[in-house]
């Protein structure tokens, strides 16, 4: 074999792997997104979409609106970011350390006087087992005040359109519960996402929320 | 294939060697900073102490490995046509891993030892970056691809050669009554038990060290710890004892040149690799037995191999050198006698390791100086050995059974000998009186016998740079002629 | 007769795909270690029931068709891809098309002419890469799938742990015992070894 055709022997197994690569690389977004819930997130922060301003029920029976603005409660008004969350009462897992989680973003922000400035929200996603006296007794459990902390229902009706737009994923367990995925998303004062955050990254949500205000 | 056409690529494996001796110098040096630091010789920041402990552990781990596959590269290339882009691709890849960690110690600080169990590399507490420890890690799997490519390039023309492993590890010869005449070469028999157990460890290797990689680039996948220091110390446990069966083979090729009595592949010997094949794999517990965690029965299965791996090491190789040298007109050189000089510490250094290996013994002495006392035995009066005995045979001067031993030879190995068996014995006193291992910092009672350690590694230190410089020259005039 | 078995059977294992995709992909260790491998054989016996299977290629092609299906199997093992194809049918569809073509009928045409470095680095990987993905989804604190269940994807690590092994055993074992139509024993030096 002539030392030419030596070097073209390369080169369909280069193409391949020159082709393969590539396409891994578009098909993970750079290799930065090997999970649906890390693409989810990147997707997030790179197009920043527009959240659905939805009408959800509070732990007191008041309606307030999911994004700032419209429909929102008076204390709403002055709070310009929020920061969701989504539970389910009966949880007795994650939602339950997503609370302490939340607990201690709140005291973070009471300590550095940014807590008038922010709106916490644990959303259930399980509106037919969740009214107000479960709400209220969740948040009893972690200390949310209703104001700088609030717990909420979304209306059956909206439900599908939530969970659409959140990316969320519910499914349902051995034990008669769901098992879902659990995140903080940072909605912007214009009604858009802005990040998304692991459930436990307090310091990463607190950060993120300094910046902004 | 006639032998005629077979020619083992020399000059390869004599440049590997050669690269081989400037690290083993280099390293060398490293372990004599660590020991004056240690005796309060030299002042140096415990930060800086750690990364040279883990580019001394991962360079020498690295080293040994090189050398011993440079040496059984040379010998297996006598039997069959071995295929140099591979090795050239498999030296390439180990150079590569090479400059990735020693820019991960460095230039990244990453001081997390070889053994980077799971989850130090990863939570460093701010003393280096996680990008540091995934450039180090990535240096493991770029070596590691490169051992992979070398065992299929020796395992497949051997496999082709010998038909099927089993035949090349002479099974035919124990189980099926074959004359011992038509088993395969010692070599051969050698080479095949290293391809398939150091194969393994590369996989499950390969296999840890991408786990954590994805560990340290997506923190939210975590590894399991126990799982992962199993693997890691399979296949650190089975990498560094490849190196010392791989650098073994040339005592089986060289030694005959000077005895003039071929190495034969008898039964014993024979049944005597195939149980190195399982007792290597099976022997790793014995590092795990600090962890209560353990399923009782593995520790038992460590302890108990431990005792078993060192018969047929002793009674074969050990056994058979002695008797072979016996009586024989073999003239002593540099190279023959730092041969059998690693057979000797190989077998030596076997003793306190199947000591180490006893659960209550292990209990109280598996964190002092006893441990790196007896695997520097093993691996400096060992494979280290091996390996200057092999590079001093490449550069001979005549046949082998005209050779003779210079004053300058005899001084050098003199120095090596006693230089390198007092390092290690004041390891395994300091060791036997509780000195911890791995402490950048000692206290006042053990500056004694940190500093006799240190003045014993000056020695060796010395004598192994005049063993390279008598090779380089040896090399420069094999050029010339 | 062979053919039409090959033909026959690639149908039927197709379409067992197909019908019980529900049943298979409600679990993930049926989903990833029963219906994807089965899909990729399905395209091996679908290329043995055609002429392709006499087809001699150049090593240097047969390589490079080989890495075609290396790169499918890696697609195929994003995490992010097999929850897109539960709510995805466009994804779902590709899963489909391509494990049988991609993966098994390249397989099938060119594994055996591929240089035998390549396969037997590639099978190394292979065990390592099982290894990988067990370690990683036993002990996960993270769902790596938003379609299953924690407890399921640990199971599913397991299973990995265990291919990894019953493969290893399943490729080292030839290496030891050679079939004699593959040995190149020490009287003929002429065969293959399957490495």
């Amino acid at each position: 074999m002539s030392a030419q055709s030596s070097i073209y022997r390369w080169f369909p197994s280069l193409g391949v792997l020159v082709l393969g690569v590539g396409t891994l690389w578009a098909a993970t977004d750079g290799f930065r997104a090997l999970t649906e819930e890390s693409a989810r997130r990147l997707q997030v922060a790179e197009s920043r979409p527009q959240v659905p301003s939805l009408l959800l029920e509070d732990m007191n029976g008041r309606i307030l609106g999911l994004t700032h603005g419209a429909f929102a409660d008076k204390a709403g008004e002055e709070r310009q970011i929020t920061l969701v969350e989504f539970i389910y009462t009966s949880c007795p897992t994650i939602c339950q350390t997503a609370g302490s989680d939340y607990a201690q973003l709140r005291d973070r922000l009471k300590q550095s006087g940014l807590g008038d400035r922010v709106r916490l929200l644990s959303v259930s996603f399980d509106p037919e087992q969740d009214g107000p006296e479960e709400l209220r007794g969740y948040a009893e459990a972690h200390g949310a005040d209703g104001v700088l902390w609030n717990i909420a229902r979304v209306g059956v009706q909206d439900l599908e359109l939530m969970k659409r737009s959140f990316g969320l994923r519910v499914i349902p367990d051995v034990w008669g519960g769901y098992e879902h995925n659990a995140a903080m998303h940072l909605i912007d004062p214009s009604g858009r996402f802005s990040a998304v955050f692991d459930i436990d990254d307090v310091e990463g949500a607190y950060r993120a929320l300094e910046e902004r205000l | 294939m006639s032998e005629a056409e077979i020619k083992p690529h020399a000059g390869a494996v004599k440049f590997t060697m050669l690269l081989s001796g400037l690290v083993f110098v280099l390293m060398m040096a490293l372990g004599l900073i660590m020991r004056a630091a240690q005796g309060e010789f030299i002042e140096l920041d415990p930060a800086l102490f750690y990364q040279i402990l883990t580019a001394h552990g991962a360079g020498m781990v690295g080293v040994a490995g090189l050398s011993g596959a440079a040496i059984m590269w040379y010998f297996v290339g006598r039997y069959v046509q071995l295929s140099a882009a591979m090795y050239w691709a498999f030296l390439g890849l180990f150079l590569l891993g090479v400059v990735l960690i020693l820019s991960a110690i460095f230039l990244g600080e990453f001081g997390g030892a070889w053994t980077f169990l799971f989850p130090l590399p990863a939570i460093a507490g701010g003393a280096w970056e996680p990008w540091a420890a995934a450039t180090f890690i990535l240096g493991y799997v770029s070596i590691g691809v490169g051992f992979l490519l070398y065992y299929l390039a020796i395992g497949y023309p051997v496999i082709k050669r010998y038909g099927g492993l089993a035949r090349a590890l002479g099974w035919h010869v124990v189980f099926a009554g074959a004359d011992p005449a038509d088993g395969p070469p010692p070599t051969i028999i050698a080479a095949a038990a290293v391809t398939v157990f150091n194969t393994l460890g590369t996989v499950v290797g390969a296999a840890v060290l991408v786990a954590s990689l994805v560990h340290l680039l997506v923190p939210g996948f975590a590894v399991d710890a126990l799982l992962a220091k199993n693997a890691i110390y399979f296949f650190g446990h089975v990498f560094i004892n490849a190196s010392i069966y791989m650098a073994v083979i040339a005592v089986y090729e060289i030694v005959p040149e000077y005895t003039g009595r071929p190495w034969k592949s008898s039964r014993p010997f024979i049944i005597a690799w195939s149980a190195i094949l399982l007792f290597v794999m099976a022997v790793y517990p014995h590092h795990l037995q600090q962890d209560v965690v353990m399923p009782g029965w593995i520790l038992v299965m460590g302890q108990v191999v431990s005792y078993l791996n060192g018969v047929p090491l002793l009674a074969v190789t050990a056994f058979s050198l002695g008797v072979y040298l016996h009586g024989s007109k073999a003239r002593w050189d540099l190279g023959l006698s730092l041969l059998v000089l690693g057979v000797g510490g190989w077998s030596i250094g076997a003793i306190p390791a199947i000591i180490d290996g006893m659960l209550v013994v292990n209990k109280v002495m598996h964190n002092t100086q006893w441990v790196p006392g007896h695997f520097h035995i093993y691996l400096l009066l060992g494979e280290v050995a091996m390996s200057f005995g092999f590079m001093a045979w490449l550069v001979r001067k005549g046949q082998a059974s005209e050779a003779g031993m210079s004053t300058l030879d005899k001084a050098t190995f003199g120095t090596y000998l006693v230089g390198a068996a007092g390092f290690t014995m004041v390891f395994l006193i300091s060791g036997a009186l509780s000195v911890p291992r791995r402490w950048a910092v000692h206290l006042p009672g053990w500056i004694l016998q940190d500093r006799i350690g240190t003045l014993f590694a000056a020695l060796v230190v010395l004598s192994t740079l005049a063993l390279v410089l008598k090779y380089a020259v040896g090399l420069g005039r094999g050029q010339r002629s | 007769m062979t053919r039409t078995l090959f033909a026959v059977l690639s149908a039927v294992l197709f379409s067992g795909c197909v019908v019980f995709r529900g049943e298979l992909e409600a679990d993930p260790v049926t989903h990833m270690l029963l219906q994807l491998p089965a899909l990729a054989l399905a395209g091996v016996l679908l290329l043995l029931a055609t002429d392709l299977r006499f087809v001699k290629l150049p090593a240097y092609f047969a390589n490079a068709i080989t890495l075609v299906a290396v790169f499918a199997v890696f697609f195929w093992m994003l995490p992010r891809y097999i929850d897109a194809s539960l709510i995805n049918p466009f994804v779902e569809f590709a899963k489909f098309l391509t494990l049988p073509t991609l993966v098994g009928a390249s397989l099938a045409l060119a594994w055996r002419q591929a240089h035998p470095f390549l396969r037997g680095f590639l099978k190394a990987n292979a065990i390592s890469m099982l290894g990988v993905l067990g370690f990683l989804y036993i002990h996960a604190p993270l769902r790596i799938c938003n379609s299953y269940l924690v407890s399921d994807q640990q199971r599913l690590g397991y299973g990995f742990l265990i291919a990894a092994i019953a493969v290893s055993l399943a490729w080292t074992f030839p290496l030891f015992f050679p079939s004699p139509s593959e040995t190149g024993a020490s009287q003929s030096k002429t065969n293959k070894v399957t490495v």
